[in-house]
C-alpha cells in the first residue's frame, strides 16, 4: 500500500478464485405485476447471517479490530457508520469470503436483493514476500509470535523497513466497491458493514490478515517452519515417528490465558514422583524389542553397536548418582574391612 | 538472641534484595531470569511502552549480568526471551516466590495477559540438569533471603531427573528426523511410550507450573511440547557427551556412509553433528523404514480387544517327586513349558486356552459376552507376533494346532529372566509363576547378632550408670556372623556351594523353585569367606544390616537377626521397642498423671537412657513432650532415692546429677512453668540474662540444681562454662533448632561430653534430612557418618530421586532411635481428650522492655496528675498501648508501612517468635490453625508476616471485611486448607456464625481477659463436625500485665469474678500504687541475653 499513491483509484487482476456469487434466493414477483422493487421500512432480515456479537458501546477485545474499525469510522458519514454497525449487529451479512486482496460480503438491505460489497486492498508480490518472510525468520520473535497464531501489537515495525505497510491505517488504504447506489461514497453503509464484521473476524483470526493481503496462513507458517529449521532456530525437523504417550498426547491443553489464579505454582505432585536412578533389570529391552536391524542387507552391525551405547549411556547415568568413589568414608568402608 | 532466629530460618535483618530465579526452555536452551524485589519496588507506576521490540520489558526483571552474578555463572551467554504473563493494572503479577518479599495484588481485579521482554542467562541441554542442581542446593543450603528459587526451576530440574532416569533405565531411542526442505538428522530421543515412563512424564505435565509455557515462541505455549522438546534435547546431549567421549564415533571411522544407510545414521547418532549424510535418492526409503521400525515398538497386533498371553508352567510336581531333592541333573532337566491363551485386553480375567481355541469353530465366537473373531488365525497371527521376540515359538509355528513349546530349566530362566519384560512391554500376557520376583525368594546375606541377655546385664550393671561404654550403647562389641539365606531358609555353606555348579540359575530348595544367580553364588560365597565373623560395634552392624550396598557387599544383605539385649532393644527386626516395653511407674513427685502413651514415652527414654542410646522423642506438638521428660527426671532421682535407702554406697547409683536442658529463647517461660507445676521439687536453675551467674558461682549453683535451662545462643557464648559442669544429662528442646551443623551453636551443643542425650522436636524428622543428619549425630555421633558423606548417601537419592529403596535403608537404622507419636495415632488418639488448652509464656524483647518501661512510667505519673473521668480515660489509653507493645513493637510505634512491600520483623517481639515456630510445627503436621487477636491493626501485621515468613498464604477476617467476602473467606479456609492453612481474625466472634473446623490449633495471640469471649472463639473449631483434637494456645508475656492479670483470672477470687465481669473497667479503680504493682516489669520478662 505504501507503495502507491494514497486515493489513486485501484487497478489489478482479480486474484479471487471465486467471483462474487449473487444472492441465491430472489424473491419470485406476483404474476402481472412489474415494477421497481420498493424498499422496506426497515432492512429486510436475513436468516443466519453473519452478525457482530459485540454490544453497544462495548470496546472491541482485540488492538486489530479497533484499528480497522477506525479506518471505517474515519472513511464513513456519521449516518453510514451508525447504520452500517446496525447491520452488522442484526446479522444483515449474507457472505461473507476473504480471499487474496479482496473481501466480498453480500449485505441484505432494504430492497429485496442484497447488494455485493467489495473491500480491496494491495496483496504482495512474491518477491515481497519471500523478503518478508525473510525478514521474520531473522527476528525471530515475530516468527514465534506468528507460529503461535499471534499478531504482534508493533507487526509494522517489521514491514516499515521493507518499504511495505502491513496495517490499513487511513480509508485510503482500503477501497470499497459496492453494488449499491451511493458510489460517490465509497464508505456506504454496507462496506461500513462488511468491513466491522472483518475486523471482528481479523481480531479473532489475526493470521488471516495476511491471506487478505495476498500470503495465506498455510504457506506463511510452512516456509517459517522451513526457514526457521534450516536457520536453527526452532525445532522444524519432526522425528519420522512420534509414538503416541498416554496422558501426555492427549493430555488437555488449557489456554495459557485461563491459568492466570495458578500461574506460578507447580502442583503438588511435581514433589512426590519418584524417579529412581537405577539399572533396568532386564538390559536392551527396547532394544530387543526393536529386532534386527532395517536394513537386513547392510553389512554394518547395526543393533550390536546401538547395544554398546545403550550400555555405555545408561551406565553413565546411573553411575552419575551412584554413592562411593574414593571420599566415601561411609558404612561400607567398615564393611570392607570387617 | 539474633543469631538464634537466624538458624530457626526466620529472617529479620536482611533487607537486601531479593531475585526470585525462574527458567523457561526455548529454542533449545534454558534461559534462567529474575524478579527482583529491589526494582519491583522502583518500577512502581512505570508502565510505558519501552518503544522498540515486539513486546515492552518487564518492569521488574533484573538485568542478565545481575542473573549471572547472582547465578554464579558469570561468563555465561546472555539472551532474552518474551513471556506472556498475567498482568493486573498492566504489570506483571509477581510470582508467588515474590509476592512474599512485595505483598500480593489485589486478586479479585481483571487480569489480562501481556507480552514482556525478559533478559536472561542461557545455558545448553548438556548443563541444564547440573546448573539446576546446584542452584537448588545453593539456596537450600544457604537459607538466605537474596536468592530464591521459583516453582519452574524446580519443575525443570524435576524434569532433568526424569531425563537422568529414562536413560538410566535405558528408555531412549534412536531417531531421524526430516526437515522441510527433506534433510535428514538424528538424535537419541527419550521413549515415553511405554507405560511407566507415560505415567511418570503424565505427572509432570500435570504438575507444570504454567510459567514454564509462558514464552512466546514456537512451541505455541503448550505443555507438552514444552517438555517434551526438554525431554528430547537433555537426552539426545547427555547421550552424545558419553558416545562422544567413548570416542564411539572411532567404530565408523573408516566406513563410507554412502555404502550403507546404516552407518549414516550412525553418523548422525555418534557424531559432534546430528547430520545424517544420506543421498537424497534413498531418503524417502530410509525414512520410511527407520519409521516402521521404530513404529513397530507401538505394534499391539491385529486385535484390539484380544491379545496373546503365554504361561510359563514348571514341571509336574509328580515328575519331580521320586527325585532326590537337590538331584542336580534332574532339576536342570525338568520339563517345563510355556502355553498360550487368548485374553481380553479389557478384563484380564477372561481368557481362551489355547488348547480350546482348536475346539472352537473358525468363525466368531462369544466368550462371556466378548466377541471373538476367527480365534484360530487370531492365535496364529500373535505367535507369529511374539515369535519375533522369542524365537523358540517358531517350533510351535511348525505344528498345525500349536498349543504350547517345551523348555528346559535353563530355557525357562531364559524366558523369566531376558523375554518376558520384552513380550510384557510389547503388549502380550505373560502369567509366571508365583514365586518369580517375590521378595521372599531372595537370594542374600544375612547379619545374625549375638549379645548378652538381658537380665544378664541388669543384674551386673543395675541402672546402667556402671555399665561401661564398651558393654551398651553404640559402641558395645557384639559377636556376629553371617549366614547366607533365601527368603526365611538360611543354608549351610556346604549346601550353598553346590549350587555353584549347577547350570541353570533355577534350583529347587524344600520343593519350592527360587532363582539363584551364578554370579550371587560366587559373590556370597566369597562374602562369607572374607566375612567369617567375630565381634564388632553395635553401630557398624546397624550400618551393615540396614545400609550396606550391594554393589560393594556383593550380595543383597536382608537385614539382622539379633538376640539378647540387641534385640530387646531393637526389637528382634530392628523396630522400635517402644511398645512392647514394661511400663514404669508414674513418679510419685510428679504432680499429675501421664496418659498411657507418655507412659510408654517415659519407659522408652529411660530404657533407652539405660543402654547408653541417645533417643529422640519426635511426638507431635501437644502431646506432652515437656512433662515426659520431667517424669524421666522425677524417675531417676526417685530411684537413686531407693538406692539410698536400699544402703547402696556408690554414688554413681545413690545422686543424680543436673540435667542441662537447651532450648529457644521462646520457651523458657513454659519450662519454668511447667517445672512449677508438674514436678516442683525439682532444683531449677534459669541460666540466661545479664544477671546470670558465672564463673565459679555458676558450677556452685548447678551443684545442687536438678534442672539447669539455658537457650542455645548462651549454649555457645558460655561453652566454656558450661563444659566445667559434670552433666548428668543434655536434653535439646525444638532440636531442629541446630540443623545447620556450621552454625556456631549447633558446633558448641555437640561439644558438650556427656553421656545421656536426649532431643525433643515436634517436627516430622524423618521428612527433614538436614535436620535428621543433625540431631541423630546430636544423640548418637558418627552414627550416620558425616555430613558430606550422609548427604551424598542418602539426602541425594531421597531427596531427589524419592529413591525408596534409600528411604527404607534409612528409616532401618534410625527407627529405634525416634520415637515419634502423631496425634492420629489409634493408640494416641484414645488417650486424648476433645481440647487441649495451654498457656505459652512469651518474654519480650529489649525493645519491647523498654517501650514498656518507658510507657508505664509515663501513665503513671500523667495518672497521679489527674481524675475523674480523665484519669480513667488515661489508664485505659495505657493499657491498651501496653496490650500493644507487648504483642509487637510496630502495632504500638505504627512504624510499619506496608505500601513499602518491607517485611514485618518477627525478631522485634517474643510473641512472633513463638508463633512463628509452632506455626511452623504445626503446618508440618499438615493441620490448620485459626489466630485470634483483638486489634485489627495487629491482624494486618501479623498477616504480613506470617505470609513472609512461612511463605503460604494466610487469610485475614476482620470486622471491616464485607460479609460477601466473609463466606469466602471461610470457605478456602474450610476446603482449599493446604493453600491455605492460616487464617487470623480480629474480630468477637461470638455475634458471626462462623463454623472452621479445618482447624485443630486455635491461637489467642492476646487475650480478652474474659474466658466467656475467648471459649466462645475457641468453639469456632471444637464444635459439631470436629472429630480431632483441637489444641488451644492461649498467650501470654511473661513477667507484665498480662501474666498477672491471668494469674488473677486463674485464682478465681472474687477479684476475678470482677475482672471478668466488667472487662477492664476495674483497673481504672485502682490507686496509682495498685497500678504501678499491677503494671511494673518483673526482671524476668525480658529474653534478650545482651
Amino acid at each position: 500500500m505504501a507503495e502507491r499513491e494514497r486515493g489513486q483509484p485501484i487497478e489489478r487482476p482479480k486474484i479471487s478464485s471465486k467471483p462474487p456469487e449473487l444472492p441465491r434466493s430472489k424473491p419470485i414477483p406476483p404474476p402481472g405485476y412489474r415494477s421497481a422493487p420498493t424498499p422496506a421500512q426497515n432492512p429486510r432480515r436475513v436468516r443466519g447471517g453473519q452478525r457482530l456479537k459485540r454490544k453497544d458501546g462495548e470496546t472491541a477485545a482485540s488492538w486489530i479490530t479497533q484499528r480497522l474499525e477506525r479506518v471505517a469510522e474515519q472513511g464513513a458519514s456519521g449516518e453510514a457508520w451508525r447504520e452500517g454497525m446496525e447491520y452488522a449487529r442484526l446479522g444483515q451479512t449474507r457472505r461473507f469470503e476473504i480471499d487474496p486482496g479482496v473481501i466480498v460480503a453480500s449485505v441484505q438491505g432494504r430492497m429485496p436483493r442484497a447488494y455485493t460489497t467489495r473491500l480491496e486492498v494491495d496483496v504482495f508480490d512474491a518477491q515481497q514476500r519471500d523478503r518478508i518472510i525473510g525478514s521474520m525468520v531473522e527476528q525471530s520473535r515475530f516468527a514465534a509470535k506468528i507460529l503461535a497464531g499471534e499478531l504482534p501489537t508493533n507487526i509494522d515495525d517489521l514491514f516499515a523497513p521493507l518499504g511495505l505497510r502491513f496495517m490499513p491505517v487511513e480509508p485510503g488504504d482500503i477501497s470499497p466497491r459496492c453494488t449499491c447506489k451511493e458510489q460517490d461514497k465509497p464508505w456506504c453503509k454496507h462496506a461500513v458493514c462488511a468491513l466491522i464484521l472483518a475486523a471482528d473476524h481479523f481480531g479473532r483470526h489475526p493470521l488471516e490478515l495476511f491471506r487478505w493481503r495476498g500470503l495465506p496462513e498455510g504457506e506463511l507458517s510452512e516456509r517459517l517452519r522451513e526457514l526457521r529449521a534450516l536457520s536453527g532456530q526452532g525445532p522444524g525437523a519432526a522425528p519420522v515417528y512420534e509414538p503416541f504417550v498416554a496422558g501426555v498426547s492427549d493430555a488437555e491443553v488449557s489456554p495459557l490465558d485461563a491459568s492466570s489464579a495458578d500461574f506460578w505454582e507447580a502442583g503438588h505432585e511435581l514433589r512426590s514422583v519418584d524417579l529412581p536412578i537405577d539399572r533396568p533389570t532386564t538390559t536392551h529391552v527396547l532394544l530387543r524389542r526393536l529386532g534386527p536391524s532395517p536394513f537386513p542387507e547392510a553389512r554394518f552391525p547395526l543393533v550390536g553397536l546401538l547395544a554398546t551405547c545403550y550400555e555405555l549411556i545408561g551406565e553413565d547415568a546411573a553411575a552419575g548418582v551412584d554413592d562411593g568413589g574414593p571420599d566415601d568414608e561411609g558404612p561400607e568402608s567398615l564393611a570392607g574391612s570387617a | 538472641m539474633a543469631d538464634v532466629i537466624q538458624d530457626a530460618g526466620v529472617p529479620g535483618l536482611s533487607r537486601a534484595d531479593t531475585l526470585v530465579v525462574h527458567a523457561n526452555w526455548s529454542t533449545r536452551r534454558l534461559h534462567l531470569w529474575c524478579e527482583s524485589s529491589g526494582a519491583f519496588g522502583g518500577a512502581l507506576g512505570d508502565a510505558g511502552d519501552e518503544g522498540h521490540g515486539v513486546e515492552r520489558a518487564h518492569p521488574f526483571a533484573a538485568d542478565a549480568g545481575d542473573v549471572a552474578a547472582a547465578l554464579g555463572l558469570p561468563g555465561s551467554s546472555r539472551s532474552a526471551i518474551t513471556l506472556r504473563l498475567p498482568t493486573v493494572d498492566d504489570r506483571p503479577i509477581p510470582s508467588a516466590a515474590l509476592t512474599h518479599w512485595v505483598g500480593r495484588p489485589d486478586v479479585h481485579a481483571d487480569v489480562a495477559f501481556a507480552s514482556y521482554a525478559v533478559p536472561t542467562v542461557e545455558v545448553g541441554p548438556e548443563d541444564a540438569e547440573r546448573l539446576l542442581e546446584s542452584l537448588i542446593e545453593r539456596v537450600e543450603a544457604d537459607g538466605a533471603d537474596t536468592l530464591k528459587i521459583g516453582s519452574t526451576v524446580e519443575f525443570f530440574a524435576v524434569a532433568a531427573r526424569l531425563a537422568r532416569h529414562l536413560l538410566a533405565r535405558q528408555r531412549f531411542v534412536p531417531m531421524v528426523l526430516q526437515a522441510g526442505d527433506g534433510g535428514l538428522t538424528a538424535s537419541w530421543r527419550p521413549w515415553l511410550a511405554d507405560e511407566e515412563s507415560a505415567s511418570r512424564t503424565a505427572v509432570l505435565l500435570r504438575a507444570m507450573p504454567p510459567a514454564a509455557r509462558a514464552v512466546d515462541d514456537d512451541l505455541g505455549h503448550d505443555p507438552a511440547k514444552v517438555l517434551e522438546s526438554y525431554l528430547g534435547e537433555l537426552v539426545d546431549a547427555a547421550c552424545r557427551a558419553v558416545l562422544d567421549r567413548e570416542e564411539m564415533t572411532d567404530t565408523i571411522e573408516d566406513i563410507d556412509p554412502a555404502g550403507d544407510p546404516q552407518v549414516a545414521w550412525l553418523t548422525g547418532l555418534l557424531d559432534g553433528t546430528d547430520e545424517v549424510p544420506a543421498q537424497s535418492s534413498i531418503r524417502t526409503d530410509f525414512v520410511r523404514r527407520v519409521r516402521r521400525w521404530i513404529g513397530g515398538l507401538e505394534d499391539r497386533g491385529e486385535s484390539s480387544t484380544w491379545r496373546l498371553g503365554l504361561r510359563l508352567n514348571e514341571p509336574l510336581a509328580e515328575a519331580l517327586e521320586d527325585q532326590r531333592e537337590g538331584d542336580l541333573a534332574t532339576d536342570d532337566d525338568a520339563d517345563w513349558s510355556v502355553s498360550f491363551f487368548l485374553q481380553s485386553q479389557a478384563n484380564p480375567d477372561i481368557a481362551v486356552d489355547g488348547s480350546d481355541v482348536w475346539l472352537l469353530s473358525r468363525e466368531t465366537v462369544v466368550v462371556e459376552g466378548l466377541t471373538l473373531e476367527s480365534p484360530q488365525e487370531l492365535l496364529l497371527a500373535e505367535l507369529g507376533r511374539a515369535s519375533r521376540y522369542y524365537k523358540r515359538l517358531e517350533d510351535a509355528l511348525d505344528e498345525a494346532e500349536p498349543i504350547e513349546v517345551m523348555l528346559d530349566t535353563k530355557q525357562a530362566y531364559e524366558f523369566l529372566r531376558e523375554v518376558r519384560p520384552v513380550l510384557l512391554e510389547q503388549g502380550f500376557a505373560v502369567e509366571s509363576p508365583a514365586w518369580w520376583d517375590s521378595p521372599t525368594g531372595r537370594l542374600g546375606a544375612r547379619l545374625r547378632i549375638g549379645s548378652d541377655p538381658l537380665e544378664a546385664l541388669l543384674e551386673a550393671g543395675g541402672a546402667g550408670s556402671t555399665a561401661s561404654p564398651a558393654q551398651l550403647g553404640l559402641g558395645a562389641l557384639v559377636g556376629y556372623h553371617w549366614e547366607i539365606a533365601i527368603g526365611d531358609t538360611t543354608l549351610t555353606l556346604h549346601e550353598f556351594e553346590q549350587f555353584a555348579q549347577k547350570s541353570s540359575p533355577l534350583v529347587r530348595i524344600g520343593g519350592k523353585w527360587v532363582e539363584i544367580r551364578p554370579e550371587d553364588v560366587q559373590n556370597a560365597i566369597r562374602f562369607i569367606r572374607e566375612n567369617p565373623g567375630g565381634q564388632m560395634e553395635l553401630s557398624e552392624a546397624m550400618r551393615l544390616a540396614y545400609a550396606s550396598d550391594p554393589k560393594k557387599t556383593g550380595v543383597p544383605v536382608l537385614g539382622m537377626e539379633a538376640s539378647g539385649w540387641v534385640a530387646e532393644v531393637f526389637g528382634a527386626g530392628g523396630e522400635s521397642a517402644a511398645i512392647s516395653l514394661p511400663a514404669l511407674e508414674t513418679p510419685e513427685s510428679f504432680h499429675g498423671t501421664l496418659r498411657p502413651y507418655q507412659n510408654r514415652g517415659l519407659s522408652w527414654l529411660a530404657f533407652m537412657e539405660q543402654f547408653g542410646f541417645g533417643a529422640c522423642l519426635a511426638d507431635d506438638m501437644g502431646l506432652g513432650k515437656t512433662i515426659q521428660v520431667l517424669a524421666l527426671l522425677a524417675h531417676e532421682r526417685e530411684d537413686a532415692a531407693r538406692a539410698r535407702r536400699a544402703g547402696e554406697t556408690d554414688p554413681a547409683k545413690t545422686s543424680v546429677a543436673p540435667t542441662l536442658l537447651i532450648v529457644p529463647m521462646s520457651v523458657v517461660g513454659n519450662w519454668t512453668r511447667e517445672i512449677r507445676r508438674f514436678t516442683p521439687s525439682l532444683r531449677t536453675v534459669v541460666h540466661h540474662g545479664v544477671e546470670r551467674a558465672m564463673g565459679d558461682a555458676f558450677v556452685d549453683e548447678v551443684g545442687d540444681a536438678d534442672i539447669v535451662i539455658t537457650t542455645y545462643a548462651l549454649a555457645n557464648r558460655d561453652k566454656e562454662l558450661l563444659q566445667r559442669v559434670d552433666w548428668g544429662r543434655v536434653v535439646l528442646d525444638e532440636a531442629q533448632f541446630i540443623k545447620n551443623p556450621a552454625a556456631k551453636q549447633s558446633q558448641a551443643v555437640r561439644s558438650l561430653e556427656v553421656e545421656r542425650r536426649v532431643a525433643l522436636t515436634g517436627t516430622p524428622v524423618e521428612n527433614r534430612l538436614s535436620e535428621l543428619w543433625s540431631i541423630m549425630d546430636f544423640l548418637n555421633p558418627a552414627y550416620l557418618g558425616g555430613s558430606g558423606v550422609f548427604r551424598k548417601r542418602f539426602s541425594v537419592p531421597i531427596e531427589r530421586y524419592r529413591d525408596q529403596n534409600k528411604m527404607a535403608q534409612l528409616r532401618g537404622l534410625v527407627r529405634p532411635f525416634i520415637l515419634r507419636r502423631v496425634k492420629t495415632d489409634p493408640t494416641v488418639v484414645a488417650d486424648l481428650p476433645e481440647k487441649i488448652e495451654g498457656k505459652e509464656l512469651c518474654h519480650l524483647t529489649s525493645e519491647q522492655a523498654a517501650l514498656y518501661e518507658n510507657c508505664v512510667k509515663r501513665m503513671l505519673s500523667d495518672v497521679e496528675a489527674s481524675d475523674g473521668i480523665h484519669r480513667r480515660g488515661l489508664v485505659l489509653a495505657g493499657l491498651i498501648r501496653l496490650k500493644q507493645i507487648c504483642n509487637h513493637p510496630s502495632q504500638m510505634l505504627k512504624d510499619h508501612d506496608f505500601a513499602s512491600g518491607q517485611p514485618v520483623d518477627p525478631a522485634r517481639s517474643g510473641k512472633c517468635v513463638r508463633l512463628l515456630e509452632m506455626l511452623d510445627e504445626a503446618l508440618a503436621e499438615g493441620d490448620q490453625a485459626l489466630v485470634f487477636t483483638q486489634f485489627r491493626q495487629m491482624g494486618h501485621l501479623l498477616a504480613a508476616m506470617l505470609r513472609h515468613e512461612l511463605n503460604r498464604d494466610v487469610l485475614f477476617l476482620h470486622g471491616g471485611t464485607p460479609q460477601g467476602q466473609r463466606q469466602k473467606l471461610i470457605d478456602r479456609f474450610q476446603d482449599e486448607g493446604a493453600r491455605n492453612p492460616i487464617l487470623i481474625l480480629s474480630l468477637k466472634a461470638g455475634g458471626v456464625g462462623l463454623n472452621l473446623t479445618a482447624a485443630t490449633h486455635v491461637f489467642h495471640f492476646d487475650r480478652w481477659w474474659n474466658p466467656a469471649v475467648e471459649n466462645q472463639a475457641t468453639d469456632r473449631a471444637y464444635r459439631i463436625g470436629q472429630t480431632r483434637t483441637v489444641q488451644v494456645h492461649k498467650y501470654v508475656v511473661r513477667g507484665t500485665l498480662e501474666e498477672r492479670i491471668d494469674e488473677m483470672i486463674e485464682s478465681k477470687t472474687e477479684l476475678a469474678e470482677n475482672i471478668i465481669g466488667a472487662g477492664e473497667r476495674w483497673l481504672t479503680e485502682l490507686d496509682t500504687s495498685q497500678l504501678r504493682s499491677l503494671l511494673a516489669l518483673r526482671a524476668d520478662a525480658i529474653g534478650d541475653e545482651e
